[in-house]
């Protein structure tokens, strides 16, 4: 006798009601093991950065402290305003990257032209040149134009990996927005503005949003554009774990990379929650 | 619809520029004055240092050592109205070439790295480049305190100093290991000793690959015990002794490879890395530069309890740490009142002590400080326990740093004979 025979009869409201629940049983399944999959690999750093000597063949600390805790979560230490920094300059990118992506996006994602294929590559060039190579090639030309040790220098900078991530994700929400909207409610009497601000922003802000973490995650995680054009004056979250790490600590140097690594979960989770799955599903090649 | 493209990329320019000018207006205010600073008039450094902000660059591996800094050194420095920013780095050698990069680039002045904690090899690189402002160290108000007529001060890695640095701290190199496992009687105490224990403990011992700072060390001192002391190799360079000299160490740490950790094939990449494998267990042996010991190590858990220096009878390398100006400092007088703060007594003291979260050695000399300075210092070093090898003990087995060209020719050579070659057929 199977599970499901054992059940009382059901009314059609529960039938579909328990349809949608294995439906929903599957999905929170998959989403359960991909969850699993992205937060196990934090288990040992919570573990270590609790522990007092964590050794072979220890698997769970014999001993436990909040040393570690106590010195990265200091008031009166670096983490929070290497916080402060990190967000601040990760925001400013976020934003800047955005407001180069959506037009840039939109022309991509919707229109053929000439040289196309070209500008994508240009796009690209970035994300294919290793990123060593250029910084110190920029650091250079930034310090003649005074921008080094700044945390505008370092901005920019983060912009160079930023932009084609955020322009090229942009690019396909439009090819895969319903852009005929437009028309039809220009058609309907809605003017310029109205059309873009209720129903473009209305269809592409899910995977805008989704472009625009990208953008903020990947100005979260620079170390080496961020070391070079910061000259270490800019320290951000990423140049203290790296500090920490060269210096076996193991236990700070967990507490330091949860710190680091934990805000950046939260918001691909939350982000993920919000979204629903809709924003991920406007992804696809351009039209 | 190429207007549109057109479009795009003015915005990406005007948002670059923008961002640019925010830029060049908040790094104006550092730029300042050049480096004209007379250590000699104390009083015009202290005027000239008050509302500065300090940009001290220096190793960021050790929590305690950083906590120490901006704890210990910070509010002192606030008492004369200088901000302190620790600059943590991953390698010294971040800085040395943040500061390289600023002056190729002809950033004369106003350059981002006040204060440089260094030995070594970035010393030598940055005098090299001509890239420290020298001869003021010795013009401290507290270099009274550090006896400049020892060569171990006067000398780094056989380069004259110059004044060109002053002196925070000191180290002698040790062995460590642990009681819960190697029976102390067994213990090597020479390097002679320590090739047949490696032979009779397969795969229980390795080293950092050298130019690690711990790994060259070792190999240093090996070299020392195989090529008659440190003498020959302290002052001159002579290229075909030295590589006569060194043959031997080269043929015995190449047939010692097999019997080391992971078969010799690869090596821990610094102290951090090896400590880590002994306190896993892995391996029997690592290395500590603390003449107060490893008490800051076991406190921290990057050590287990059970831990314990110990020098070979033949040896141990002692040598000193500094801090150093760039000649495009743009706070110098800041940097100049560090360097003389960390050698006031009580902040030396303060330093020996592994509670404190460091352990490491002092800079000035115990014969210079009055009855109750001695007296605090005496206390700490009685106290240091187990964990600590005795004073005296390291005094007796000091040995001096070799000749800067030695320490690169053993790098060289040890990456290309060692480390490149492939097992002998």
């Amino acid at each position: 006798m199977t599970a499901i025979d054992s059940r009382p009869t059901s009314s059609p409201a529960e039938v579909q009601g328990v349809g949608s629940g294995r439906r929903g049983s599957v999905r929170s399944v998959v989403v359960g093991t991909m969850l699993t999959l992205l937060l196990l690999p934090f288990v040992p750093l919570v573990l270590a950065s609790l522990a007092d000597g964590y050794f072979y063949p220890q698997v769970v600390p014999e001993r436990w402290s909040t040393r570690a805790w106590a010195i990265v979560l200091d008031p009166d230490g670096r983490t929070w305003a290497a916080l402060r920094d990190t967000v601040g300059i990760a925001v400013v990118v976020m934003i800047v990257s955005l407001v180069v992506a959506v037009p840039a996006g939109r022309v991509l994602g919707t229109r053929r032209f000439r040289g196309k294929r070209v500008i994508e590559l240009l796009l690209l060039s970035p994300v294919l040149v290793p990123t060593i190579a250029v910084a110190l090639g920029i650091h250079v030309v930034f310090l003649r134009l005074g921008l080094a040790g700044g945390v505008a220098g370092v901005v920019l900078v983060h912009l160079i990996p930023a932009t084609p991530y955020v322009v090229l994700l942009s690019a396909g929400v439009f090819a895969n927005a319903e852009l005929e909207l437009e028309a039809q409610a220009r058609a309907l009497g809605a003017s310029w503005w109205q059309a873009r601000r209720h129903v473009t922003l209305r269809l592409i802000a899910p995977g805008l949003a989704v472009a625009a973490l990208f953008g903020f995650l990947i100005s979260w995680g620079q170390y080496v554009l961020t070391l070079v054009i910061g000259g270490g004056r800019v320290v951000t979250l990423p140049i203290l774990l790296f500090a920490t790490a060269s210096g076996g600590d193991a236990a700070v140097t967990a507490a330091t990379a949860l710190f680091h690594g934990l805000p950046a979960i939260v918001l691909l989770v939350a982000t993920t929650r919000v979204l629903g799955g809709a924003g991920l599903a406007t992804f696809g090649g351009a039209r | 619809m190429h207007t549109r493209i057109r479009g795009a990329i003015p915005l990406l320019l005007l948002a670059l520029v923008s961002t640019a000018c925010g830029a060049a207006d908040a790094t104006g205010d550092v730029t300042r004055e050049g480096s004209s600073i007379d250590p000699g008039d104390w009083e015009d450094v202290l005027a000239a240092a008050d509302g500065t902000t300090l940009d001290l660059y220096m190793w960021g591996g050790s929590a305690e050592i950083n906590r120490f800094v901006d704890e210990v050194y910070g509010p002192r420095l606030s008492g004369f109205g200088i901000t302190l920013n620790r600059v943590p780095l991953a390698d010294t050698a971040d800085a040395v070439n943040a500061v390289l990069a600023e002056l190729e680039a002809g950033r004369t002045s106003g350059g981002a790295v006040d204060l440089i904690w260094i030995n070594g090899e970035n010393f030598a690189t940055m005098r090299q480049a001509d890239a420290l402002l020298s001869g003021w160290a010795e013009q401290l108000p507290n270099a009274a305190l550090v006896d400049w007529t020892d060569p171990a001060i006067a000398f780094d890695a056989g380069r004259p100093v110059d004044g060109a640095e002053s002196p925070w701290g000191s180290a002698q190199f040790q062995f460590v290991y642990d009681t819960a496992r190697t029976d102390p009687t067994q213990l090597p105490r020479s390097y002679a000793e320590l090739a047949d224990w490696i032979v009779d403990n397969p795969g229980r011992f390795t080293y950092p690959a050298p130019p690690a700072f711990h790994g060259t060390r070792f190999v240093k001192q090996w070299f020392y015990e195989l090529a008659g002391g440190p003498d020959p190799w302290v002052d001159g360079f002579d290229e075909d002794a030295y590589v006569q000299a060194a043959a031997p160490l080269w043929d015995l740490l190449d047939d010692l490879r097999p019997h080391l950790w992971r078969g010799g094939e690869t090596y821990p990449n610094d102290i951090a890395d090896l400590d880590r494998l002994f306190a896993n267990g892995e391996v029997d042996l690592t290395f500590t530069q603390l003449p107060a010991g490893i008490g800051a190590n076991v406190d921290a858990g990057t050590l287990p309890p059970t831990a314990r220096p110990f020098v070979f009878d033949t040896g141990a390398i002692a040598d000193h740490h500094y801090l150093a100006i760039p000649v495009n400092a743009g706070d110098p007088a800041a940097a100049m009142v560090f360097a003389d703060l960390v050698l006031e007594p009580e902040l030396q003291a303060a330093k020996l002590d592994p509670a404190n979260g460091w352990g490491d050695g002092l800079a000035i000399a115990i014969d210079r400080l009055d009855d109750g300075q001695a007296t605090t210092l005496d206390t700490i070093v009685r106290g240091l326990g187990d964990t600590a090898v005795d004073q005296d003990r390291l005094a007796e087995v000091r040995l001096p740093d070799s000749l800067g060209e030695h320490t690169q020719a053993l790098e060289h050579d040890w990456n290309r004979f060692i480390r490149q070659r492939r097992p002998r057929s």
